[in-house]
């Protein structure tokens, strides 16, 4: 009796691999993702070069300093330069004194640079020079801001040496005329007063380039005031140093130990996964709706029970449809493997510090067993929903309590991952519908031993008792034409016996 | 052993509707059974309890000599009135998950349904999928599904319902030839010719009730003999035949009752002055015609008794 339920599920299985559109199903996913992840690279490349002028009629001319201050590459810039080669000799000795430093963050973030190492860089970058400046701070800033914007020179505009009126009143017309996109314009004593400092730009939306200058005129400004004060460059450093306190967490053995970047990859990786583990129990469990309202439809299902009972008829589906999302699963994260393997060695810099967390086989097997047991759960709903419709359409307006319930561990996937051990998460975890999502999410906290094991007896607990009503709904639904019943008749069937 | 299907008083409710009324049937082995009735009478409940797809309120079925048609599902084969396929399977594939359901092991059902695709003139097709195929060429892929595994007992729910005449003449064939090798064939059709031609007994159920069982001339015998008319002109004169209780005009071809002791001889010779016989024929009623009255019969005697209908 089990082999003809093996039957159906063959066939369902093999019908739904065998289509091009299932495989190129998968393969959308990290297709997209890869296409997102060029378009994003190239669509930086191809930005238009927006081109400003300055006119300096400061006392001390800081105009020049402070477009090269403006040109020096941010914190990531700079990490990113210094693990590059060909540096001179200063910047050398500051990689090799900050060598821990210097390692990449999660998902690009800054990393921790100790605020002596970024002024002792800044300065050093300052005194490098102009020839070679150039040269090194192009690696570095590739992708950044500062190569967006790109400064003509008054000489260039051909407004050299007339008199600042003329010069100002030509600026204008070009910001105008949309010559330029913006000028500044530096008078007055800075040490003083910064109140005749002006940005004027047609487009008051792009803020970059005043972002930009403003940062690097405040570090001038701040030199020149500070000198001018005859203040102790040492006082003046640790007048300035910003305050940051130092990431900690409790280890295994009850000592504080730093934070790494490895574990912080172990707190986001989660919600990728619950994203897949998401998307992979929705596109099965709608898989076998659509399979079961298909049968009913074009009536074959009488067929079928000719030859099969309706439980037998309705575990096979559902069984076919598990095979088929496993598939699917492990394609993915197949894929997921390989493209850790590969990228690296494609696009240098390149690096993904989820490789440690894809890599471990726990995490995956669990990944693979909260998607089967969720995809049950769920399974059990909508092929009860498919049997009780005729079209596709009329099982539509049945699902939307099915959908609402599906959107909450979307929802909630943020909030988890910052507190995996918190109430909403602990109260979410014991809920069967949302189990698998939430203690995939909570991944990084991680749950205890015994939150794991009562989850998951709940979970298959809910799994039977589900698939027990859903058996009843089919075996009676399967055979119904006409209207959906009400929700009144189908508490009716879960009754009988 | 002798019978193929025997019910015993069987009744199926939805509801407050009464589908099957204590419905007693036995069907001998071996032999093409037809059930008659109009749309809704019951025919398609009947079949789907004896396929134990419904399950009876009260009563007994046996089938090939078993309480339940589940002990027995292997050996059945169904066509339901709704036929369809899945559209992405391939020919020979769907026709072999058939037989597969049925107990039949991969390679003989792979092979078995190549074989009967291709001497059912659809050679061409085993490899295409069923979505490319004709209505008719779907309907005799389904029929191919239905009898793969050799069923001793097979049942037909208006097989030949939407059959081109070519395909209608296949559909016969098959049945014949089943009956040939000794399989029991039941099915259902609304079209009188047909169960005529085909059948060696049939019952008629009508509004849920069994109005008549039993062999063709079982049925026929005792009932009023009919002029059978095939005729060219004008057929309002047949309205004004002597004697006549009924006619019933199809405009080439006529069927014509007589008053009980009048003579058929008169009414030829009116005729011969007014219309111009291709054929008269005197025989026994068509089962059109006890179709008709036996529907008409119910009826008046529904409408003469309503509270008898509500108590049953």
């Amino acid at each position: 009796m089990a082999n003809k339920s093996f039957l159906v599920a063959q066939r369902e299985y093999l019908e739904n691999v065998r289509t091009k559109t299932f495989w190129l199903g998968i393969l959308a996913f990290p297709i997209i993702l890869i296409l997102s992840l060029g378009a994003g690279f190239v669509l930086a490349k191809l930005k238009e070069v927006k081109t400003y002028a300055v006119l300096d009629l400061t006392e001390q001319k800081i105009g020049e300093q402070i477009e090269r201050a403006a040109r020096t590459p941010d914190t990531p810039g700079m990490m990113k330069l210094l693990r590059g080669s060909g540096l001179p000799q200063k910047l050398q000795e500051i990689r090799d004194r900050y060598r821990d430093a210097i390692e990449p963050g999660v998902d690009g973030k800054e990393p921790e640079v100790p605020d002596e190492m970024r002024r002792e860089l800044q300065r050093v970058m300052l005194e490098i020079p102009a020839s070679d400046f150039a040269a090194i701070t192009e690696k570095a800033t590739e992708t950044q801001k500062s190569d967006k914007f790109e400064l003509l020179t008054l000489d260039e505009l051909g407004i050299a040496g007339i008199p600042s009126e003329e010069q100002r009143k030509k600026l204008r017309e070009m910001v105008e005329s949309k010559r330029l996109f913006a000028y500044f314009e530096l008078a007055g004593d800075p040490i003083q007063s910064l109140s005749d400092f002006r940005y004027l730009s047609n487009n008051v939306t792009d803020s970059g380039l005043r972002d930009m200058y403003d940062r690097a005129a405040t570090r001038i400004v701040q030199k020149l005031r500070i000198g001018k004060a005859g203040i102790d460059p040492t006082i003046a450093r640790s007048l300035q140093e910003t305050v940051r306190f130092r990431e900690q967490k409790l280890g295994e053995d009850g000592k504080a130990e730093d934070v790494k970047t490895g574990d912080k990859a172990n707190k986001y990786a989660p919600m990728g996964f619950v994203y897949l583990l998401w998307i992979a129990v929705f596109t099965a469990a709608q898989m076998l709706l659509t399979n079961t309202v298909e049968e009913k439809s074009n009536r074959i299902i009488e067929v079928l029970l000719s030859s099969v009972s309706p439980l037998e008829l309705m575990a096979g589906k559902v069984w076919g449809i598990a095979a088929t999302g496993l598939t699917l699963v492990l394609s993915w994260v197949l894929c997921a493997l390989i493209g850790v393997w590969v990228a690296p060695k494609l696009m240098p810099g390149f690096d993904l510090p989820l490789m440690d967390v894809i890599g471990d086989p726990l995490y995956l097997a669990s990944f693979v067993g909260y998607f089967l047991a969720g995809y049950l759960l769920y399974a059990a709903f909508l092929v009860a929903i498919g049997s009780v419709t005729n079209s596709l359409k009329e099982a539509q307006n049945l699902l939307q309590p099915v959908f609402i319930v599906l959107i909450i561990p979307l929802v909630s996937m943020m909030f988890i991952v910052e507190e995996p051990n918190g109430t909403v998460a602990k109260i979410l975890s014991y809920i069967p519908l949302f189990t698998p999502f939430t203690m995939m999410n909570r991944a990084g906290g991680p749950p205890e031993l015994y939150e794991y094991v009562i989850t998951s007896v709940l979970l298959l607990v809910s799994v039977w008792f589900a698939f027990r009503a859903a058996g009843k709904v089919f075996r009676i639904g399967v055979l119904m034409t006409g209207n959906p019943p009400r929700l009144k008749e189908i508490l009716g069937w879960l009754r009988e016996k | 052993m002798n019978y193929a299907l025997r019910l015993h008083e069987v009744t199926k409710r939805f509801g407050s509707f009464t589908a099957v009324d204590r419905l007693s049937l036995d069907i001998p082995r071996g032999c093409i059974y037809g059930l008659l009735g109009q749309n809704g009478a019951g025919k398609t409940t009947t079949i789907r309890m004896v396929m134990s797809i419904f399950h009876p309120d009260s009563g007994t079925i046996e089938v090939l000599g078993k309480p339940d048609a589940s002990m027995v599902k292997d050996k059945l084969g169904y066509l339901p009135e709704e036929k369809g396929l899945y559209k992405k399977m391939r020919t020979a594939e769907i026709v072999a998950y058939f037989g597969k359901l049925k107990g039949m092991d991969t390679s003989t059902a792979n092979l078995k349904a190549r074989e009967l695709l291709t001497t059912y003139g659809l050679g061409d097709w085993l490899d295409k999928k069923c979505e490319a195929m004709s209505k008719g060429m779907g309907q005799k892929v389904q029929l191919l599904g239905t009898l793969i595994h050799d069923p001793e007992l097979v049942i037909l729910d208006e097989p030949f319902s939407g059959l081109d005449p070519v395909n209608r003449d296949v559909m016969r064939d098959t049945i014949l030839r089943m009956k040939r090798e000794g399989r029991t064939v039941i099915f259902s059709t609304h079209v009188m010719e047909q169960a005529e031609q085909l059948c060696d007994s049939v019952m008629m159920i009508h509004k849920s009730k069994l109005q008549f069982a039993g062999a063709l001339g079982q049925i026929k015998q005792g009932r009023d003999f009919g002029i059978v008319l095939d005729y060219d002109g004008d057929g309002s004169v047949l309205k004004s035949v002597p004697n006549a209780t009924r006619v019933n005009d199809s405009g080439k071809q006529a069927e014509i009752f007589l008053q009980s002791g009048a003579d058929p001889q008169q009414t030829l010779r009116w005729l011969v002055d007014r219309v111009t016989i291709r054929r008269f024929e005197y025989r026994a009623p068509t089962l059109h015609e006890i179709f008709v009255r036996t529907v008409e019969d119910a009826n008046a005697r529904l409408a003469a008794a309503p509270v008898a209908q509500g108590a049953s």
